[in-house]
């Protein structure tokens, strides 16, 4: 049975490995082999963007070698796919190699499309990228008062991040005693502060006792870097001296090029994170086009389920259960609070006030994170 | 000294119409214990705290998965295996300050010579062609 995932982000990582463990004997016996493929060599964890940005983390901390949080039994590469060919069940990668494999992951996760949006790319910052949150920050301490503003495009990585954002803008310019010449703008593109209605109704009062105001239904059309203006496809606009942006995502070139799914998103059936009509083809993480958040947590919990399921095919026959949807986040609201969202396909999530304990929390899950991509957690 | 009114328990103290004050100032204490080591931590602390967590669950994880490591532990949790340790320690000790005393070899055939002359030179060859001999055994039967 070879096994086969592309793709050495947090879901590829934790699932790569929770079968090396959990198939180890039958790796030994030759019968199981796992092979991943990644792009990069390096593993980086990408929530700490965010701390990179507010100058909390340095570049640096976010990165180790992918092969270092490898079970050594996984056959690794960094070898990017080119071409998947489902019907010869194979695939081609950038070294001209070919791959068979009896039964395929992919977790190839999303990426950043400023240039969808005519001047975004030119007239913005963001957290998404190690420059582009290097750049913010550089600009965050260069920023001498003014405008902040913040537009957001839908799907995006991590959702409750440019909520994250505000309230750590809010706190930062407070450290640093400008707090007053400072004004933030939330620009958000349905009609609450956020998607998800109870985020929404625990934010928004937030968002009023730290001063930062907000304007929903607010999509980006156009942003003029000249002028400083941000245009919304509703016919308002938001002047700026500083925007950051939440860009467009969508899923990996290399999946859009190769038509398995419109933007890049595949085509997954939620429960048993099969790709439609491939039932020997695993789909997790932010790459899959089912309605859960894009987060390394649901990536985490769907690598979990395709895990249980692979080995309990291998070992029994039978997958043994279905994802419910379950996907758990911390939210900073600010520099020492931060409160969790813990939901599911049926369970709303519920807010608490925010405390320091979870703020804590937080700061050791970076260093814990780790951990969890090697199985441990 | 303590009266009786102290010593009472809360749920007594309670029927009686609330919590006795010296509950109440152990409380607070322990509230303030909690507030200071609260004040106390910083995101730095906390972040080497769990790096610390995070590298030993993994240093442990691996060690306990290593079989090899797992069977030398089990070789040496045995009394003889102890004694080897013990002797090995005294060895190491005895060595450094042997080599730091003596004088530095002269080298060449006639040194070898002399040295192979010695008694515990011998025993040593001895002992390491004991321990060659049956680690090329035990790695024959592994394969």
């Amino acid at each position: 049975m070879q096994i086969l995932i592309v793709g050495g982000g947090t879901g590829g990582t934790i699932l790569g490995n929770s079968l090396a463990r959990r198939l180890a004997s039958e790796i030994r016996a030759g019968k199981v082999r796992i092979t991943l493929l990644s792009a990069s060599d390096k593993h980086m964890y990408q929530p700490g963007l965010l701390y990179v940005a507010f100058g909390q983390m340095t570049p640096d901390q976010l990165y180790r070698d992918e092969a270092s949080l490898l079970e050594s039994s996984i056959d690794f590469h960094v070898d990017p796919v080119t071409e998947f060919h489902l019907d010869r069940n194979e695939v081609k990668t950038g070294s001209g190699k070919t791959y068979a494999y009896d039964l395929l992951v992919i977790a190839t996760g999303a990426r950043i499309v400023p240039q969808e949006v005519p001047g975004m790319a030119e007239g913005s910052e963001n957290f998404y990228t190690e420059e582009g949150a290097l750049r913010l920050h550089k600009r965050l301490m260069e920023f001498r008062g003014g405008t902040v503003a913040m537009v957001v495009s839908l799907p995006h990585k991590c959702p409750v991040a440019p909520i994250e954002a505000m309230f750590l803008l809010h706190d930062f310019f407070k450290a640093r005693n400008i707090r007053d010449k400072v004004k933030l703008q939330y620009n958000y593109p349905v009609n609450h502060v956020h998607a998800t209605a109870n985020v929404a109704r625990w934010a928004k009062p937030e968002f009023d006792k730290a001063g930062i105001e907000y304007e929903t239904l607010f999509n980006v059309r156009e942003v003029d870097p000249v002028k400083k203006i941000v245009y919304s496809e509703e016919g308002t606009e938001c002047k700026y001296d500083l925007l950051i942006a939440i860009p467009p995502h969508r899923g990996m070139e290399m999946v859009e090029t190769n038509n398995l799914g419109l933007g890049g998103w595949i085509p997954t059936d939620r429960f048993k994170l099969t790709m439609n009509d491939h039932d020997n083809v695993y789909v997790i993480g932010d790459a899959t086009n089912i309605p859960v958040s894009k987060t390394g947590s649901a990536a985490h919990f769907e690598a979990e389920v395709a895990s249980d399921n692979i080995v309990s095919v291998i070992k029994t026959g039978v997958p043994v259960r279905e994802y419910d949807g379950r996907v758990y986040c911390f939210i900073e609201a600010g520099f020492d609070r931060a409160t969790h969202n813990a939901f599911d396909y049926i369970n709303l999530p519920e807010l608490k006030p925010p405390t320091k304990s979870v703020h804590w929390f937080k700061v050791a899950y970076n260093q814990m994170y780790w951990s969890t991509v090697r199985g441990l957690l | 000294m303590s009266t009786d009114t102290e010593f009472a328990p809360a749920s007594v103290a309670g029927e009686r119409g609330g919590i006795a004050p010296p509950v109440l100032e152990q409380l607070a204490e322990i509230a303030m214990l909690i507030g200071s080591a609260r004040d106390a931590m910083s995101d730095e602390m906390v972040t080497r705290l769990a790096r610390a967590i995070s590298e030993g669950a993994t240093l442990l994880d691996r060690l306990t998965r290593n079989e090899g490591l797992l069977q030398l532990l089990r070789v040496l949790e045995r009394p003889e295996g102890q004694h080897l340790l013990i002797g090995l320690s005294k060895a190491l000790a005895l060595m450094d300050r042997q080599v730091a005393a003596a004088p530095p070899s002269s080298g060449g055939i006639a040194g070898l010579w002399k040295l192979a002359r010695e008694p515990g030179a011998q025993d040593a060859i001895r002992l390491l062609s004991i321990l060659s001999q049956c680690w090329v055994e035990s790695m024959r039967d592994a394969r």
